[in-house]
Formats: C-alpha cells, structure tokens, sequence
C-alpha cells in the first residue's frame, strides 16, 4: 500500500456520514438551554496579569510571614550566598506563576507544574549541598519540624489564596492545577524558610526546607486528584 | 466550507493545504465567540451549528465515545457556555472548544469505566445485528483503521483527519507542544501504513 492511500483511507472514513438525525436533538437542546441563559460576560484579563498576581503574591506572603516571625536567615546567609538563593527561588516562583496562570483557561498551553517541580526541586537541592555545609545530626528532629510544619503552614495558605484566583477561570484539569498550585506555594513555604530560618546546615535545609516544596508540590497534586475524582463522582 | 490538514504521504511531514480557507475560518468563529460572549443570540445560534457537526465526528471517532456521543455533545456546550469568559478574542476558538470536548470525552470515559468495573453481567447477550444505518460499507470505520494505536496517537490523528484542526491548533487542544504533535501524527501514520500494508499482503 502506497502511504497516499492512508490519506485517503482516513479521509474517506471522516467523511462517512453520520446515521441520519445523529445530534439533532442534542444541537436543539443545547440551543435552548444556551439561548435562555444568555448573557453578556467581561472576558478574563490576559494570562500575564495573573502570573504577575502569582508572582506579587508569592513574594508578598513569604516575605510578610517572614518579616513577622522575624528575618534572622537572610541575616546569617553571606552575600554571595543570598546572590545565589533569592534570584533562583524568584525564576522558580515566575515559572510556577506562569504554569498557574495556564491552568485558567483551556488550551492555554503545556501544563508546566510537574517540570517546575522536578526542575526546582533540583535546582535547590544542587545549590543547597553546594553552598551550605554541616551534616551533624545533633538536634535534627526537634529543629526540623518547626520549619516544616511553618513552611507547610504557609505553603497551604498560600495554596488556598491562590485557588481562590485561579477559580475565576475555568480549570480543566484539576490534578495538573493543583501540582502546579502545589509547586509556587510551595516556593512560598521555601522562600519564607530561608529568610526567617537561622540554620544553615545543609542536612537541615536538604531535609526539611526541600520537603516544604515537594510536600506541598504533591498535596497540591493529590487535592486536585480527590477534586477532580469527586467533580466526576457528582456529575 | 472544510479546511484540510494532511499529512505528506512521502515524508510523514506536515503539510497544511487550504490555509486561506481557514483564516477566514476561522475568523468566522473569532467573530461568532465574540458575539456570543456578548450575548448575541444570533452569533450564539451560529456557533452552535457550525462547530457542533465538527465535535460529533470528534465523539463519533472514539468507539468508547460513540454511544454517548449526544451527551457528550451537549455537556460538551454547558462546560463551554460556563467557561465563555475565558476565551480571549484574537485566539483560536476551534483548540479551545476541543480542549473542552477532550475533557468531557475523558471525564466519561473514566466514569464508564468505574461503572464498567462494578457491573456484573448476569447472562450473556444475544449478539445484535449490524445498525441498517445508510453509511457507505466499503470503506472502514474510522475506529477500526485507527484501533491499533496508542490513545494518544489516536486523538491526534482524529483531531487532524475528522476536525480539521492544524498541528498547532492541535497542540493547544492537548495541552503539549507542536513537536510533540508532529511526533505523534509521525508515529501514527508510519503504524498505520504498516498495519494497512501487512493487511493488503494478507488479502
């Protein structure tokens, strides 16, 4: 068989008429149903105008928390250290807001939740164990929950703030959405930890600082799975 | 008035023909979306018609679609009448309604199967005649040409061969990149002129 023939093939099957009064009902109803629901609605903002919103908010809370709870990590972090940190954790953030902004309307591109997580997750894992040194275990657990149950803490209202954004569009899939909600809250939890948090040991910022994102990355995930779920479930 | 994507037969490159025809088009429905977000009942009642055919064969190809296809077609609507805000004028629409419709095919598709796994059949059903519908027999249904591939490869190549769409409009649609696209619709036809061949030398 020539490779043309496959463009005829398949040219010919989508041409197939469909059985007579296939749709008819259904194009009737849906007329009615639109038509007597009709009104007039003011177009969402550009996807731009959101990822800045994302992007202001992601700086405004972890600063703001961290500012109440007190600066004392950007204080012990060296310049050159803060040089590396924050620009980082700022693209990271952009990236995430972009991927957010995506999530609001249909067809407005590649989902970008799960690379920003896999990409920042090492990104900071690369950058912690190369700039912050000390793996003594002493006191590991009692300093480590504090920082994760903030982070998290934050991250989660974060998360609720900017799912109360992103419901002004319409999500088509939620699981994406709230990996991609998931990743920039938690980069919010992470940028909050490393101005407020004092402790530079790298097993500490490895463990519970880095947990903080991927913990939240994948809440984000599993809550829009359960959304996503339940959306079926009742429709 | 359908514009045409085919796929180079020599290459399996991309080939767009009738591209005029699809920027007035499209143009067409740029203008139609407006007025129905605007509420014009008249722009409203063109949209309808004119992209309801195109999202029936889009059901209509999918063998798992297929008997749910008017209610698909209709939830299809409420979903886009819900989301109307959020298409911006300038954008394609057709990607747009389509990334709904992908939606609502794969919400239903993943809730029949839930109720599939449930169900117990309790005797075995007698087998039914084929529908005495009027469609041509020699040539084959779509889902048959297009059973063997993979899930993926199979909506791309519906998206291109029964909605007319490019591989950019395609793109937007499943949320993932022209080459991605490419690739896919790539793989699929090198499948599908492998499984057709081997079926002529079998005949």
């Amino acid at each position: 068989m020539k490779p043309d023939e496959i463009d005829k093939i398949l040219a010919q099957a989508a041409d197939r008429p469909l059985p007579p009064g296939t749709g008819r009902v259904a194009m009737e109803h849906v007329e009615s149903a639109i038509l007597d629901d009709l009104r007039p609605v003011r177009p969402l903002a550009p996807a731009w105008v959101f990822t800045v919103v994302f992007a202001a908010l992601f700086a405004a809370i972890s600063v703001g928390v961290a500012s109440v709870l007190g600066m004392h990590g950007i204080r012990a972090l060296s310049p050159h250290q803060r040089f590396l940190i924050f620009p980082a954790l700022l693209a990271a953030a952009w990236f995430a807001a972009v991927g957010c902004a995506r999530e609001m309307r249909p067809a407005a591109g590649s989902h970008l939740g799960a690379l920003t997580l896999i990409l920042s997750a090492s990104v900071f894992t690369g950058l912690f164990s190369l700039i912050f040194h000390g793996y003594s275990t002493q006191n590991f657990v009692p300093e480590g929950v504090p920082c994760l149950v903030i982070g998290l803490g934050v991250s989660i209202s974060a998360g609720l703030v900017i799912i109360y954004i992103l419901r002004r569009g319409c999500v088509m899939d939620w699981s994406m959405a709230g990996l991609a909600v998931g990743v920039l809250s938690g980069l919010t939890g992470l940028g909050m930890l490393e101005l407020d948090c004092p402790n530079l040991k790298a097993i500490h910022v490895l463990t519970w600082h880095i947990t903080v994102l991927v913990g939240s990355g994948l809440l984000g995930y599993t809550g829009g799975w359960v959304a996503d779920y339940f959306g079926r479930v009742e429709s | 008035m359908k514009a045409v994507t085919t796929i180079s037969s020599a290459t399996y490159g991309v080939v767009i023909v009738g591209s005029e025809d699809r920027a007035s088009s499209s143009l067409v429905l740029d203008s139609l979306m407006s007025g129905y977000q605007q509420a014009d009942e008249e722009a409203a009642r063109a949209l309808i018609e004119k992209v309801s055919p195109l999202l029936l064969r889009y059901f209509w190809a999918h063998a798992s679609h297929r008997r749910f296809a008017d209610d698909l077609l209709q939830d299809t609507w409420m979903r886009v009448h819900k989301a109307r805000h959020t298409y911006r004028r300038g954008e394609p629409v057709l990607p747009w309604i389509f990334a709904i419709a992908r939606h609502v095919g794969l919400d239903n598709y993943r809730r029949a199967r839930r109720v599939e796994t449930r169900e117990t059949q309790v005797d075995v059903l007698p087998e039914t005649a084929a529908s005495s519908s009027n469609v041509v027999r020699d040539v084959p249904d779509m889902d048959v040409i297009l059973a063997e591939l993979p899930a993926s490869q199979r909506e791309v190549i519906v998206m291109l061969k029964v909605s007319g769409m490019t591989i950019e409009e395609v793109a937007r649609a499943t949320a993932s990149s022209v080459g991605s696209v490419k690739q896919k619709a790539h793989r699929a036809y090198r499948k599908l002129h492998n499984l057709l061949t081997s079926g002529v030398k079998r005949q």
